[in-house]
């Protein structure tokens, strides 16, 4: 038996060793790429996937763009903006560019991509993407007027974003089904065929045009497959079918680096995990998580430093306030509840715990994260019944009944911005376990504020609150590994959308 | 005169029917090996608590996926090594076996109460309750077992009760089929003709003519079926929709392992393994016990 | 023909019970336009979906409005991709069914040669070897079995790829691993099968006859010892179909199967339940096409 086993394991990593990438891209201008999940519709009003906002850029342009390095406002469809009041945007439109399919984009595919867009019965899959947007309006053939529904101060995160513009007969003629079947937009790269979910070719678009921000594509063709298991796309990786790899676990990537074939790329991304509590009362008015001092000792029981350094590995940081420290309106400066499972049982028994109790504990993803936690848990007395449940079940669930704690994640859409995260989970909505007035007031004046200072002054009002109570459990931030072929030069982004366009042979 | 009795003498002297099965069990080479590994596996599965060298729920990341001893960096504080969170591996194991055998046994039982209710229902009284059984059985053989499972699964959320409750209700097929047959085989014979003819009721007839008579036979699919169940939930474990952690289950261990699988390899070549002599054991059970019980049908 | 007839009413019952239960059993979830609506939508996002496709009526209305339109063709649009279910089977249905062909081909090319080389010399060496392989099969989880090809064809020797569907190289592997999952059955079978044939009188007879061994072998007893192998093999195919999940997601295949699996990771019922009937209807097709052969072949069974 040992001997078969010392045999097996040997076996495979000689092979791993022996095996050499054959048959690389570079040879025929051809990135091959491999996706984990199926993409619903390439249509990104469409679907709600990081994979299609990475497919989204790739192909559409919209009219502006945030430079990831320097986090500045460039224009990219448009050329020129300002605020006419809080709630009217003027823009001035480039031209001479053109659609994948000839036509010439103009005042007329904003207007009507926006007002298409903004109309709730066209069923936009991410509401929140376009539902701030009242209407757009032309004032000349490159000239734009757009109409917010109220003061809106993350406009331009979203308009350099999850708001392409379309080609407005094009659309009209085909519809959602049509555009993800055959999509046309102005991007770096048009869309040679499409199998939907599956299968994704697409190809240097020539007629770019020339001092865009994003710059100009390099590689000929890119070849998109969908590959669900990872040891599967590895296998790719080494046998050559694959010259891109990305969202690889933590410890293949460590793995794979070790091998010393390919390139390992690690960078943090806007994603940050969480423990949720029913701290509002929503499974019983005395459940143990309404109590402060049950909430503080789950925040002292984990070791979040530990579950950095030997499982999210690479870039990934302790968290201690309710959003990702990039953000803006994010700040460190909340009580912190450093590892001491010591004070976190003392803190138990204060609340009426000696003995630890037992709890319903959900999860919907990174099930070895969740799984750790609750070892953390166990440790000071928690007794955890684990609960995995897909991602719509347990919002489902939340929505309809609350659950007493869960592990949650929030990537808020790599919007660099505190409403995207805290105040979607604090204003008393459907998914707000707090339900604290207090923290909406504060969270309200700050999202409808267009003055940066008063903007910065209340959400950090409303962040230390929610450390104060120990709403949530603050855990680390994500990190990305790419593992790819030597021959491509690419670097990764803290917003986790790899820009092809700007990727290049070696 | 004397040849009669030298004829009876040496049909008395001769082995009983009970030596003449335990000499074919005992002859039995796969019946035997397999019933041996399967009494070492039970017999670990009860002893877990007393032979585990640690915990099998106690984390300790920072000591995570150790490998076992033989290799460079393994130790005999973990003889096999640590999984992701740094949990004994062989603890788990030996704790993996209680859950395995629970899986595959219960299920095996509920299926078989199911299916042998139907099964006999059908072949004994025919006609109506023949049909509409027949009709039951193919609906459940027309549904994609995989499928329905996995979906049932995500619905409910997987955990042990869950898992054994839809296997035991998927998994009952081949109960009904064989018990149908087996049952109209017996039904004809003259013992429980005879016992209609002396009045004994339809429940007397089933519990002691009958079921006594298909016995066998029943042992033989619950062999069958339990190694079913138990390769079943290991795919479903693969598949992410099985048992929840932290419950120390080889089809779970094999799919938490799944992903390290070009790197560390051991992690699910020893949960693997394990499945498999489990499986093979209970076959090979199976199998012995359809040749000894009927050795006329031997094939 | 009132035989086929009586086959074919019954036939279209099974399929309308087991629609009818899963499409109860997926329902259970209770409402899927949180999962319609995806990670991070708005209540008013889930609001608007679950009125759009009419989740607030009664579960038996919803599936009559089903019935009625799948018997029309019209399986409705996945709420995942927004296509119509039927077109987005229709394109993965045949890469499960060339895989489910090319599998059950490899499994009786396998199985049929090995169970008749058994039978003719039982307890041989070759029969024990048969009898190993067999045994092998029912015990060997098979993505376990499959990722260990891949690792030693594909990254090792790098002789096949390890995904896609490219070209008919893809098929190999996982042929072989679906393939041997339904060897071991049939093998037996016809292992079993031929021994009986063998040891009856009219085999006894040919032989004493004179005829050459082989003769005996496939004209007169192979003939009928593969009788219940072909309606076992039909068998076989359905459950195949319904099996191959494991096996194309492992090779990334996408087929029927792995569709089916992310379907019901993404709640996404119209094609879950599509496919849980199409592939019920394999099952129904195969089984009634091998009754009818059954019938064909022994007339006797025509009463039944």
């Amino acid at each position: 038996m040992k001997t078969v086993l010392t045999g097996a394991s040997l076996f495979a990593l000689t092979m791993l060793a022996a095996a050499t990438p054959a048959l690389a891209g570079k040879s025929d201008d051809t990135l091959n790429i491999a996706f984990t999940k199926e993409l619903e519709n390439i249509d990104g009003y469409f679907n709600s996937a990081r994979e299609g906002v990475i497919m989204q850029r790739t192909v559409w342009d919209s009219l502006l763009y945030r430079d990831p390095e320097t986090g500045e406002y460039k224009g990219n469809l448009a050329t020129d903006w300002k605020w006419v009041d809080d709630v009217t945007l003027d823009f001035t439109l480039r031209q001479g560019v053109k659609f994948h399919n000839g036509a010439d984009f103009t005042a007329d595919d904003v207007v009507y991509t926006v007002n298409w867009v903004a109309d709730p019965s066209h069923g936009v899959k991410t509401q929140r993407n376009v539902n701030w947007m009242k209407s757009a309006e032309k004032l000349g053939p490159y000239k734009v007027r757009l109409h917010l529904k109220a003061p809106f101060p993350a406009a331009f995160e979203y308009l350099s974003g999850p708001v392409p513009i379309y080609p407005h007969k094009y659309y009209a003629e085909v519809g959602p089904s049509g555009m993800g079947q055959h999509p046309v937009g102005t991007g770096p790269y048009k869309v040679v065929s499409v199998d939907p979910g599956k299968h994704f070719v697409l190809e240097k678009f020539d007629g770019y045009f020339k001092d865009s921000p994003k710059g100009q594509p390099k590689i000929g063709h890119l070849d998109i497959r969908t590959i669900p298991d990872v040891n599967t796309q590895a296998a790719e990786l080494f046998s050559g079918g694959l010259d891109w790899i990305w969202q690889v676990p933590a410890d293949q990537a460590e793995s794979l680096k070790a091998l010393d074939q390919f390139t390992v790329a690690n960078e943090s991304t806007m994603r940050i995990g969480y423990l949720d509590m029913d701290a509002a009362g929503q499974t019983g008015k005395d459940n143990p998580m309404t109590k402060l001092k049950v909430r503080q000792a789950i925040n002292y029981a984990i070791d979040r430093e530990a579950l950095v350094k030997v499982m999210l590995k690479g870039k990934s940081k302790v968290v201690n306030a309710a959003c990702f420290p990039s953000q803006f309106g994010c700040t460190d400066d909340v009580t912190k509840y450093p590892y001491d499972p010591a004070k976190a049982k003392e803190l138990l028994a204060e609340a009426g715990y000696p003995d630890g109790f037992s709890v319903d504990f959900y999860a919907y993803r990174d099930r070895e994260y969740a799984e750790a936690i609750m070892g953390y848990l166990n440790a000071v007395g928690i007794n955890t019944n684990f609960k995995f449940l897909q991602y719509s079940a347990l919002r489902e669930l939340r929505m309809s009944q609350g659950v007493p704690m869960s592990f949650q994640t929030w990537g808020s859409y790599s919007i660099n911005d505190v409403s995207a995260i805290t105040s979607e989970f604090f204003k008393l909505g459907s998914l707000d376990s707090a339900h604290d007035e207090q923290v909406k007031e504060w969270l309200d004046t700050a999202d409808s504020s267009i003055d940066p200072e008063k903007r910065k002054e209340y959400y950090k009002k409303a962040l230390q609150r929610i450390a104060d109570e120990a709403y949530w459990a603050p855990l680390f931030s994500y990190n990305s590994n790419y593992v790819f072929t030597r021959d491509l030069e690419f670097t990764p982004t803290t917003d986790a959308i790899p820009r092809f366009f700007q990727m290049s042979w070696k | 005169m004397a040849k009669t009795i030298e004829t009876v003498e040496a049909a008395l002297s001769g082995p009983t029917p009970g030596q003449v099965l335990r000499g074919r069990i005992f002859g039995h080479r796969g019946l035997m090996l397999g019933g041996i590994v399967l009494l070492v596996i039970f017999v670990v599965a009860i002893l877990a608590p007393l032979i585990a060298p640690h915990d099998p729920y106690a984390q300790n990341i920072m000591a995570r996926m150790q490998p076992p001893v033989w290799h460079d960096r393994g130790t005999w504080d973990h003889p096999l090594g640590t999984d992701h969170l740094g949990r004994d591996y062989l603890s788990r194991l030996l704790y993996g076996a209680r859950i395995s055998l629970l899986i595959g046994g219960f299920a095996a039982l509920i299926s078989g109460l199911i299916g042998t209710f139907m099964g006999v229902a059908a072949g004994y009284f025919g006609g109506k309750i023949d049909n509409i059984v027949t009709f039951v059985i193919n609906v459940r053989l027309a549904m994609p077992v995989v499928l329905v499972a996995l979906a049932i699964v995500a619905v409910f959320g997987g955990s042990l009760e869950v898992v054994i409750l839809v296997l035991g209700f998927l998994l009952w097929d081949r109960f009904a089929v064989v018990m149908r047959s087996s049952t109209q085989q017996l039904r004809s014979m003259e013992y429980v003709n005879a016992a209609r003819a002396i009045g004994c009721s339809t429940r007397r007839i089933i519990f002691s003519e009958i079921m006594p008579n298909i016995l066998n036979n029943l042992i033989v699919v619950v062999t069958l079926e339990m190694a079913h169940a138990i390769l079943l939930e290991a795919a479903l474990s693969f598949l992410g929709l099985g048992v929840q952690p932290p419950t120390p289950s080889w089809g779970l261990m094999v799919s938490e392992g799944k992903k390290m699988l070009l790197f560390e390899p051991w992690l699910i070549t020893i949960p693997g393994i394990a499945l498999f002599v489990l499986v093979l054991a209970i076959n090979l059970m199976g199998d012995g016990l359809r040749d000894v019980s009927a050795p006329e049908n031997r094939n | 023909m009132v035989f086929t007839l009586k086959r074919l009413g019954l036939a279209l019952l099974v399929a309308l019970a087991v629609s009818m239960l899963s499409f109860t059993l997926l329902h259970l979830s209770g409402d899927p336009a949180s999962a319609i609506a995806g990670e991070g939508a708005t209540d008013v996002d889930i609001a608007a979906i679950r009125a759009y496709y009419g989740f607030d009526r009664p579960l038996i209305v919803q599936y009559a409005d089903w019935l009625f339109k799948a018997l029309r063709g019209d399986f409705g649009e996945s709420y995942y991709f927004q296509l119509p279910v039927a077109q987005l089977i229709g394109d993965r249905l045949s890469i499960t069914m060339t895989l489910g062909v090319c599998g059950i081909s490899f499994a009786l090319l396998t199985a049929v040669p090995l169970g008749v080389a058994a039978a003719v010399r039982p307890n041989s060496l070759i029969d024990r070897v048969a009898l190993f392989i067999s045994v092998m099969g029912q015990a060997m989880p098979s993505f376990w079995f499959g990722l260990v090809l891949v690792v030693i064809f594909s990254i090792k020797f790098q002789l096949l790829p390890p995904s896609g569907t490219k070209s008919w190289e893809n098929f190999i592997m996982p042929t072989v691993v679906l393939g041997y999952y339904a060897m071991p059955a049939i093998m037996r079978l016809t292992r079993a099968g031929m021994l009986d044939v063998l040891s009856a009188d009219y085999v006894r007879t040919a032989r004493a006859k004179g005829a050459g061994e082989m003769r005996v072998m496939f004209k007169h007893a192979l003939r009928n010892a593969i009788i219940p192998v072909v309606s076992l093999s039909a068998v076989q195919m359905g459950f195949m179909l319904g099996g191959s999940i494991v096996v194309e997601s492992i090779f990334a295949l996408h087929g029927a199967g792995y569709l089916a699996w992310e379907s019901i990771g993404r709640n996404d019922l119209p094609t879950v339940q599509a496919l849980i009937l199409i592939f019920s209807l394999f099952y129904i097709v195969f089984t009634f096409l091998s009754d009818l052969l059954n019938a064909w072949l022994d007339p006797r069974m025509r009463v039944g």
